[in-house]
Order: structure tokens, then sequence, then C-alpha cells
């Protein structure tokens, strides 16, 4: 009986050591991202101006400037990242130019699209839910692939030419997004070389490239709207 | 090149990731639902005791959590924010009737035999299924104080009880636990 007990006690004893973490039997995360979706579509989320427009958790505080004044608290890479993104982010939401370009609802909804194709803009090929640790085939499929490195080119090659057709302050802030951007690729790729496997960086680095697009894509459109076609 | 230590990396990570889920970046939330769901979901099944309902507050829970998330401050656990939610989401279902029509017990410790079991050793089943049967204010206690850790502070706050009473509960736990685990050691 003692023997009974002292296992008894033992097991209580023990609670800390029962696993925390239990996986559920199934894939929950397609149920919660179609509920964000229907969120999203039905405008239940939004009112308050972010980085990405409208798209993002509902009552969320506006990035931005106070971001930018807080102290560094990030890290080099994770912050780099970051930036790239809010730079992104901020400039599009004010790339609501009066007569020279999308609204910023438009153009924020095209972001909100994800890999969208329209005006022939071409998105990385499996960066829409890319299934979990598939990120480095991903990541090499988006690199090679010849639509995205062609469009890339193209958009870069009348890059020139399109900033020069914003006004000042605009054309400064994308060529400074896109400074922080390659910054930032410089850097992901940097410590990617010393930790190749490492999931997190990849996915930031696949984040940085669809920044990239997407600056090069709404400047291309932004431009266009300017000269009236 | 700045040296980062690997721990402080993680919760790096874990800020870019809230930042650009704030930001509206649903693939960047959805790997911090990767990060977290087995955490998660394991407080829901512990408090629930039904899969089904468990895995509803689960996924309630990451949804409040996307919608909450500009409130979060990142300085402090993304881990206990989201438990916070979760016990939350698991509180209210257990107050709707179908719920507590299938989950109650009362306090003689008759329940009705859920069909959850874990993956793991025998003497492990053998201890979650005594956890299942404590009385419900008794088993989040002690969930949450013995398994997943948080002070009695921490867990009174979740639960909406006075300190207290988490700490009475807690001893009540442990009695009865010690009273099934030493019933059915043979």
């Amino acid at each position: 009986m003692n023997d009974a007990n002292d296992n008894g006690e033992r097991k209580v004893r023990s609670l800390r050591d029962l696993p925390q973490a239990v996986q559920p039997p199934r894939d929950l995360w397609a149920g919660i991202e179609a509920r964000i979706e229907a969120e999203r579509a039905s405008g239940a989320i939004g009112g308050a101006s972010g980085p990405a427009g409208a798209s993002g958790p509902a009552g969320r505080k506006p990035v931005g400037p106070r971001f930018f004044a807080r102290p560094t608290t990030v890290r080099w890479l994770a912050a780099a990242a970051m930036i790239a993104t809010l730079a992104v982010g901020i400039w599009i939401g004010r790339m609501g130019l009066p007569g020279s370009g999308p609204t910023p609802n438009a153009i924020t909804a095209r972001n909100d699209a994800n890999n969208s194709t329209e005006h022939g803009s071409h998105s990385p090929p499996g960066t829409n839910n890319p299934p979990n640790g598939a990120a480095t085939a991903v990541q090499a499929a988006y690199l090679s692939d010849p639509k995205y490195r062609a469009e890339r080119a193209a958009l870069v090659k009348s890059l020139e030419a399109q900033l020069a057709s914003l006004p000042p302050d605009s054309r400064q802030k994308v060529l400074s997004s896109l400074a922080t951007i390659h910054k930032s690729m410089q850097d992901l790729e940097a410590a990617l070389g010393k930790d190749p496997s490492n999931a997190l960086l990849q996915e930031l680095l696949l984040n940085t490239y669809q920044d990239e697009m997407r600056v090069l894509t709404t400047v291309h459109e932004a431009s266009d709207a300017g000269k009236g076609i | 090149m700045t040296q980062i230590e690997p721990e402080d990396t993680r919760v790096n990570w874990e800020r870019a990731l809230v930042e650009r889920a704030c930001a509206g970046d649903v693939r960047a939330f959805e790997r911090l639902y990767r990060e977290h769901v087995g955490r998660v979901y394991g407080l829901c099944l512990r408090m629930t005791r039904d899969p089904a309902i468990a895995e509803d507050c689960t996924q309630e829970t990451f949804i409040n959590a996307w919608k909450a998330l500009a409130r979060f401050e990142t300085r402090s656990s993304l881990a206990t924010w989201l438990h916070r939610i979760a016990v939350n989401a698991a509180l209210a279902k257990r107050r709707k009737p179908t719920v507590v029509l299938e989950a109650q017990e009362d306090d003689d410790g008759e329940v009705v035999e859920s069909d959850w079991t874990l993956e793991t050793p025998l003497e492990v089943n053998e201890i979650e299924t005594a956890i299942e049967r404590l009385p419900e204010g008794a088993r989040d206690v002690l969930v949450l104080h013995a398994i997943y850790g948080y002070s009695h502070v921490e867990a009174a706050q979740m639960l909406g009880v006075a300190e207290g009473t988490c700490k009475a509960q807690l001893h009540r736990a442990r009695s009865l636990l010690r009273e099934k685990l030493g019933v059915e050691v043979r």
C-alpha cells in the first residue's frame, strides 16, 4: 500500500512533466483563415489606417511614425524586415496622390488580393498558403520562376521613367522603401547563408520579395494612372 | 555583425511575426498559429474534456487573437496572452447549456467518460484521466498552475476568481488527484 501511495504521490508531483502541447487531430488553420477572410470581406475588420491598408486585425494600433519613433528593441534582421514592410505599407497607404494614381483603397484592395495577377502583375508562385516546412522549395521556385524574373526585370527597367512622373516626395518614398527592402534582402540572405534551414528567415525573405514586387507594381500602376492611361 | 542569443532570436522573430500580422499579413499570423496551436489546444482540451469543443475553442482563440492583436504588447508573452483568450473561450463554451449537459460533473466525481486520449505512455494517460475526472473549478486551477506553470495570481486572473479561491481549489484538486491515483494504482 505504501508503494502504491508513493507511486500516486510521485504522479501528482510529476504534473509539470505532462506535455503542455497537444496537437489537434486535424489542421484548424483553414477554418481560422476562412473566418478571418470572411470578416475582411464583410468589412468588419479595419478602420485604423495601418501599413497594409484596411487589411489587418481590427482596431490595430496605427503603426507608422509611432513605430519608428519607439526605441529599437527588435534586433537587426527582424527590424529590417519589419521596417521594409512598414515602409512599403506606409508608402502604399499614402499613394492616393491627388489626380496621379489609384485611391488608397484601390491600392490596398489590390494588395489584399495577395498575389493578384491583374494588370499583368505576376506574383511569386507558392507564396499563397505555403505548406509548413516548404519554404525552401517555395523560395527556390520563386527565384527561378521565369515569369517572376521577367516581370520584375520589366518593372525595374521602366522604374526610372515611372519615378519621373511621380511627385518628388512620392519618388523619394519609393526610393527609400526600395532601399530598405534591398537592405533587408541582403541581411536576410547573409543570415540564411549561416543558417540555411531557418524557416523563419526564409519566410521573411519571401516577404521582402513580395514587398518589392508590390512597390514596383504600385509605382507602375500609379505612374500609368498619372498619364491618364 | 551583432551576436544574437538563440532564445533572444526566437522572441524577436515572434515579435517580427506579430508586427507583420498586425500589418495584415495572414501568413505571419499562420506562422504564429503553428507555433502556438499545440499549447492552446492542449489547454482547451484539458479544460473542456471534449475534442470537438476544444477545437472550437482553439479556433475562437486564434480568431479573437487576430482581432485583438493590435492590443497585444510585444514585451509580454504571446503564449500567455493566447492562453488568457483560450481560457475565456473555454469558460464561455462551458456556460452554454449544450456544453454543460455534455461535460458537467458533480462534486462527487461522477463523470461521463469522454473519448479523448493522448498518444502518450500509459502513466501519463492515467494522470490525464485522473485530471479529467476532477470537478471543473479544481481542474481548471490544477491545469493552469500545475501543468502550465501559471502563478496563483495569474491563474486567478484568467479564471476570474479570487486568489484565495484559486489556492483552495488547487489544494482540493491535489487531494482528489491523490485519491484517484491512489485508488487506481496497483
